[in-house]
């Protein structure tokens, strides 16, 4: 087995080359991680999403939202039933969104796939699940397998929290945080000095 | 000197130094091409001329150097290939999808040659080729006056500075064959130094201040449908105002109704052709378009022309109107699912259902109509006088009216389906009231029997039952084409050769 192994690893005449050659590619490696700033997406911050630029009108339709105050993205739109779902959903859907932004393949107008409409649909009812089951709302909601089961909560409340106009022209002013300079301060600096 | 490799073996560190430095060092080069990207990007952001142009520069084409994206989508205006189930950009010829129209303009040019219209594009083109402006040569003049030019291009503008308002309006449509050549483009809309939007064209500034509202005061977002209304409305040629000149006016003094219009060309005893089968003094409604978009929901919900002919898109971050101006059913998720989110084929089934249902109606007033024109003409040719068919050819004037306000606006019957309804209704109305009358006045020449609905099932036999000789006028017009338009073009090459461009960035 050991031997087997040994077969595959490379003579040590290559080994300086190879020296190079994995130091290119692991240079590179660290600096697209740090290009893409791969880092933030373990985090729920929300300025994480606005890595990309396209995401501004969610971004500040949110900002301008009494949610502000209590959710952040991930709250609604990445599942909390479990660990592992909730980074596996998220990896999912990144992935997803990072090679439509790459491949520049994004549409003018934006709507929330299949699956992450169930994700915010069961969020809403993990904050305000007392709407659906509290006796004051009860003469609602008795019937609420029946039949409002199979609707979403943004049918009728349309505007929460995204408001009504949907493109990626929407807001082109909005004050929204932005991915900001790859180049360090110091690089920075470093080179107007030399002006 | 020993070689790299030796000095490894001796000091395995030498090579993890060797490995790690070579990752920072990559890294590094990687900050300074970031640096060297971003400093190239910030070349888009920033706005440079690439040309600097005087104030009357027609040519879009010039323009599109500064503004590229702009430039790039109005090129798309080319594009024939849309064709939705009432419309869009292929060329569709409506005598011949609906041959009952011939009989409606018998005695007017729209029954020789009526085609949907194509984009902005080919608006030069298609004013050239219709056969509604005849064949000029010499000694034989177009029987449309120069005012024809008006919403067909950017040169108008300049013509307009250059010449004067009256002056344009006077003569016939060839003399100024070799003067508007670019079709329908940027200055038409754009102040050429701000590059804001503003107003060209005298009619609409004129028929808005006789309403009390002066349209250069609008808003940003009002432009956005002003600069559309400045064309897309119903208009005459009145030949009162000066001797010899047919000026563009719009008929808004009462209101911008059917009936407001219509009132407004009453007190002025005007008509614009006497029907050839009935001689009935009738009007063309042109396009109505942003008299009837008006009426509806979007235009009171603060909905501009453009924010659905012309949706804003974002390209590389960019927000700029997509000027490729066509159907918004060719384009549904910029147009309507900014606001509308549902799906794409429930927009487009509202949209088309509104459409068959009003085209149920039309259609059917279209067929009084023609029965109309044809009873009337067996009461004149069985002795009617005067008195009797005064009245009766009123009716069908305003029938017919009500009809082509409907037919002629562009998309009508989406923008204002229930005033379109509302519309057509009267129409049918004042179409049954004018056929009572006719069988009154039938039957008191004595003709009993009931007069048969021609067949006029294709384009090519109702042309013919009303006289027209399409072959020859075809052929007078492709004589014109190949012999006087080129003459034309040399003229405007040679005209545009001396217009002040400053090129900027030139080698």
């Amino acid at each position: 087995m050991i031997k087997f192994f040994k077969k595959l690893l490379p003579p040590p005449s290559w080994k300086i080359p190879l020296l190079f050659v994995s130091g290119i590619l692991m240079g590179l490696f660290a600096f697209l991680f740090y290009i893409s700033k791969a880092h933030t997406y373990l985090s729920d911050d929300p300025s994480t999403c606005m890595n990309c630029h396209i995401m501004a009108p969610q971004y500040s339709t949110w900002f301008h939202s009494s949610h502000r105050e209590r959710a952040v993205c991930n709250d609604c739109h990445v599942p909390h039933d479990n660990f592992f779902n909730h980074y596996y959903f998220k990896a999912k859907d990144g992935m997803r969104h990072a090679t439509i932004f790459t491949l520049r393949a994004e549409p003018q107008v934006i709507f929330i796939k299949e699956a992450g409409q169930e994700v915010v649909q069961q969020n809403c009812i993990r904050c305000h699940g007392d709407m659906l089951n509290s006796g004051n709302t009860k003469m609602y909601t008795t019937q609420y397998d029946d039949f409002r089961a199979e609707r979403h909560c943004w049918e009728c409340h349309r505007e929460v929290p995204h408001g009504r106009v949907n493109s990626l022209s929407s807001v082109p002013h909005a004050r929204v945080p932005k991915p900001g300079s790859a180049v360090p301060a110091w690089l920075n600096n470093a080179m107007n000095k030399n002006k | 000197m020993k070689s790299i490799s030796e000095m490894v073996s001796k000091k395995p560190w030498l090579g993890w130094v060797l490995f790690l430095g070579t990752i920072g060092i990559v890294f590094l080069l990687g900050l300074l091409a970031a640096s060297i990207i971003e400093r190239r990007a910030e070349s888009e952001f920033t706005y440079k001329p690439d040309v600097i142009f005087s104030e009357t520069e027609p040519r879009n084409e010039i323009w599109g150097k500064n503004f590229p994206r702009e430039y790039a989508s109005w090129l798309e205006t080319a594009d024939t290939n849309f064709r939705s189930k009432h419309g869009g950009s292929a060329t569709r010829d409506i005598l011949e999808e609906d041959p009952r129209i011939v009989i409606l303009f018998a005695g007017y040019a729209f029954s020789k040659d009526f085609k949907q219209a194509r984009g902005h594009y080919y608006a030069i083109d298609d004013i050239r080729t219709t056969l509604r402006t005849g064949a000029p040569k010499e000694g034989s003049p177009s029987p449309q006056p120069n005012t024809c030019w008006t919403c067909k291009s950017p040169d108008v503008v300049r013509v307009m500075k250059q010449k004067g308002v009256k002056e344009f309006y006077t003569g016939t449509w060839e003399m100024l064959g070799s003067e508007i050549v670019n079709p329908i483009g940027c200055l038409d809309c754009h102040d050429p130094k701000t590059v804001n939007l503003f107003i060209t064209r005298p009619a609409l500034v004129e028929a808005k201040s006789l309403l009390g509202t002066d349209v250069n005061k609008s808003s940003h977002q009002e432009m956005r449908t002003m600069v559309c209304a400045q064309c897309h409305v119903e208009y005459y040629f009145d030949k009162k105002k000066y001797d010899g000149v047919a000026y563009l006016t719009f008929p808004w003094k009462n209101g911008t109704s059917v009936e407001e219009i219509e009132s407004y060309y009453d007190s002025i005893e005007f008509t614009d052709w006497v029907h050839g089968v009935s001689r009935a003094p009738m009007l063309k409604a042109q396009h109505p378009d942003y008299e009837i978009f008006m009426t509806g929901v979007h235009y009171k919900r603060g909905v501009a022309c453009a924010d659905c002919h012309m949706p804003y898109i974002n390209e590389g971050g960019q927000k700029f109107s997509n000027h490729h101006v066509q159907s918004p059913l060719n384009n549904i998720s910029a147009s309507c699912q900014v606001c509308h989110r549902e799906e794409t084929a429930e927009l487009i089934y509202d949209v088309y259902s509104r459409q068959d249902k009003i085209k149920e109606i039309r259609d059917q007033l279209e067929i009084q109509l023609v029965w109309a024109h044809f009873e009337a003409k067996a009461a004149w040719d069985n002795g009617a006088n005067e008195t009797q068919m005064k009245p009766i050819l009123k009716l069908i004037r305003q029938s017919q009216w009500r009809w082509d306000f409907v037919a002629a606006s562009h998309g009508s019957s989406f923008h204002s389906p229930v005033e379109v309804a509302r519309i057509i209704t009267h129409g049918l109305d004042k179409a049954r009231e004018a056929r009572m009358q006719l069988q009154k006045v039938l039957l008191s020449l004595g003709v009993k029997n009931g007069i048969p609905y021609p067949d006029i099932s294709t384009k090519a036999k109702a042309q013919k039952l009303i006289g027209i000789d399409l072959a020859s006028l075809q052929k007078d017009k492709n004589e014109f084409l190949k012999n006087t338009v080129p003459s034309w073009l040399r003229k405007a090459t040679e005209r545009e050769k001396k217009y002040n461009v400053k090129y900027l960035n030139a080698e």
